[in-house]
């Protein structure tokens, strides 16, 4: 049996009096796709950033590939590319550039033509970070989280903001990422119905259900991932929250 | 499982980063108004009449007091206004906290930054310098050692003032704004309106310990040939020091 490539236990973390994870446990096998699925507040990007090291657990125990995000922050960087919400970059620099400049941090990096390729920003390398539409920017996002080869990839919302076609590109980049394990944060049933091989359901800081899409659907008695979703939290994902910009 | 091996960004990493970090700055075209253009117009405007009057050891007007003013607005704008917007800009985009979680850390943006502004400094004096030299006949400092380590001083005391700017301003736009007020009021008691006996004593006095009026002061005894006051070394030490050190307490990474 392998060793799982993330391992949460028990994680606990509050801001001020507002409780944001609590009690959380999971594991994410080697190349396994697990969705962390929830509204608004659910504390998947809590989570997700303290499995990144960029947040201290109050309680709780992280393995990334072993490895303490917090303790081993050094060796963590190496292995584990991150996508964080809504992230800049350097606007005024290129794609061309910003993929060198990320390039330059890792010992192995992929080549900067496959990268494009990938997310399909080869014909924008001359195009400014600030020029680029949303949907590109979030490709590029992307693709700067896979430049150093990580064994672990975390993807924090990943099409929130894109329209159909480019959610459509989106989520084919990540298909072809297999080899990897991916930790994929979305509040987007047909993301996780297709991009994930488990979905863990986060409702007020809590994990309340880990199965496969057709696991949580039969464990609810529904039709579909969305029912099950509404009968495990009792909420539904507002519109506006479901891949539309805010 | 975790014998992962830690390697450090290296020199390429960092040749990199500073290219970029340069690339910024060049395209940021407003931000090199104040530092490059207008110690220039200054000094074209103030030159000639300088030029002709003579001061002491063979220096004029010119090499005395206006090239220390030039060279010092240009240290202050970069140090106090420019270097802190970037860094406040990086910090609410989100661009520190992405460069948190890859292996470069997000210190060194900050230290590429303070490499492309000294670079930024260099050329916004070379270019002061070589016009006055060539269209005005401005002579070198008597004392060209002390007046390279006076404004090696004075970048580390404008650097310390930028960073506190950097690490009390919410955004981008409250940077600039306090960056702008913080080098006009320096600016204001230490001489850039003007001489500064006009100013009530207390307050000039204050003027000639903080950055600028000791940075002013200091070039211009170098120029002169005269000693360097005790007063204005100690005040630009302290500036840096304290600088460093409110900046490590209050500066935010996200």
């Amino acid at each position: 049996m392998s060793v799982p490539a993330i391992q949460v236990e028990h994680l606990h973390k509050r801001y001020g009096d507002v409780v944001a994870v609590e009690d959380v446990s999971f594991e994410v096998a080697a190349g396994e796709v697990l969705g962390l699925l929830g509204v608004n507040g659910a504390g998947k990007t809590t989570t997700v950033e303290l499995i990144a090291g960029l947040r201290t657990p109050d309680e709780g125990r992280i393995r990334v590939l072993g490895l303490d995000p917090r303790r081993d922050r050094g060796a963590l960087r190496q292995v584990l590319g991150v996508q964080l919400q809504q992230t800049h970059l350097h606007h005024a620099l290129t794609v061309a550039e910003l993929v060198d400049l990320y390039r330059a941090f890792y010992p192995d990096p992929r080549p900067a033509a496959d990268l494009l390729d990938l997310v399909e920003l080869g014909g924008h390398a001359r195009t400014r970070f600030e020029k680029l539409s949303g949907g590109q920017q979030q490709r590029l996002s992307i693709a700067l989280a896979l430049v150093g080869r990580p064994r672990v990839v975390i993807l924090d919302e990943l099409t929130t903001g894109l329209d159909p076609r480019a959610r459509r590109r989106v989520w084919a980049g990540v298909e072809e990422l297999r080899a990897e394990t991916v930790l994929l944060v979305s509040h987007s049933m047909d993301e996780v119905e297709r991009l994930c091989d488990r979905v863990a359901v986060l409702d007020g800081g809590r994990l309340v259900a880990l199965d496969t899409p057709a696991g949580l659907v039969a464990r609810a008695g529904t039709t579909d991932l969305e029912e099950a979703f509404v009968a495990l939290t009792g909420r539904e994902l507002a519109p506006e929250e479901d891949g539309c910009p805010r | 499982m975790s014998e992962v091996t830690v390697r450090r960004p290296g020199p390429r990493a960092w040749a990199t980063l500073i290219r970029c970090e340069a690339k910024m700055v060049v395209r940021d075209t407003a931000g090199l108004v104040v530092p490059i253009a207008l110690p220039l117009l200054i000094m074209a405007m103030n030159a000639s009449a300088a030029g002709e009057e003579m001061v002491v050891n063979g220096r004029s007007a010119l090499d005395v007091h206006v090239l220390p003013l030039v060279f010092t607005i240009v240290l202050a704008s970069i140090g106090i206004i420019n270097m802190p917007s970037f860094l406040a800009y990086y910090r609410r985009a989100g661009v520190l906290r992405r460069l948190a979680v890859t292996p470069a850390s997000p210190a060194m943006v900050l230290v590429a930054q303070f490499v492309v502004s000294l670079a930024q400094a260099v050329v916004g004096i070379g270019a002061a310098y070589a016009v006055a030299v060539l269209a005005f006949g401005a002579l070198p400092p008597v004392d060209t050692g002390v007046a390279l380590a006076v404004v090696g001083l004075a970048v580390a005391a404008m650097y310390g003032w930028g960073m506190v700017v950097a690490s009390v301003a919410p955004t981008p736009n409250s940077a600039v704004a306090i960056g702008l007020i913080g080098f006009f009021a320096l600016g204001a008691v230490g001489g850039m309106f003007g001489g500064t006996a006009v100013l009530p004593e207390p307050v000039a006095r204050l003027g000639s310990w903080l950055p600028f009026g000791a940075t002013v002061e200091a070039l211009s005894a170098a120029w002169a040939g005269s000693p360097v006051g005790a007063s204005h070394l100690v005040g630009l030490a302290l500036s840096a020091v304290v600088g460093a050190v409110v900046a490590t307490i209050l500066f935010r990474w996200d």
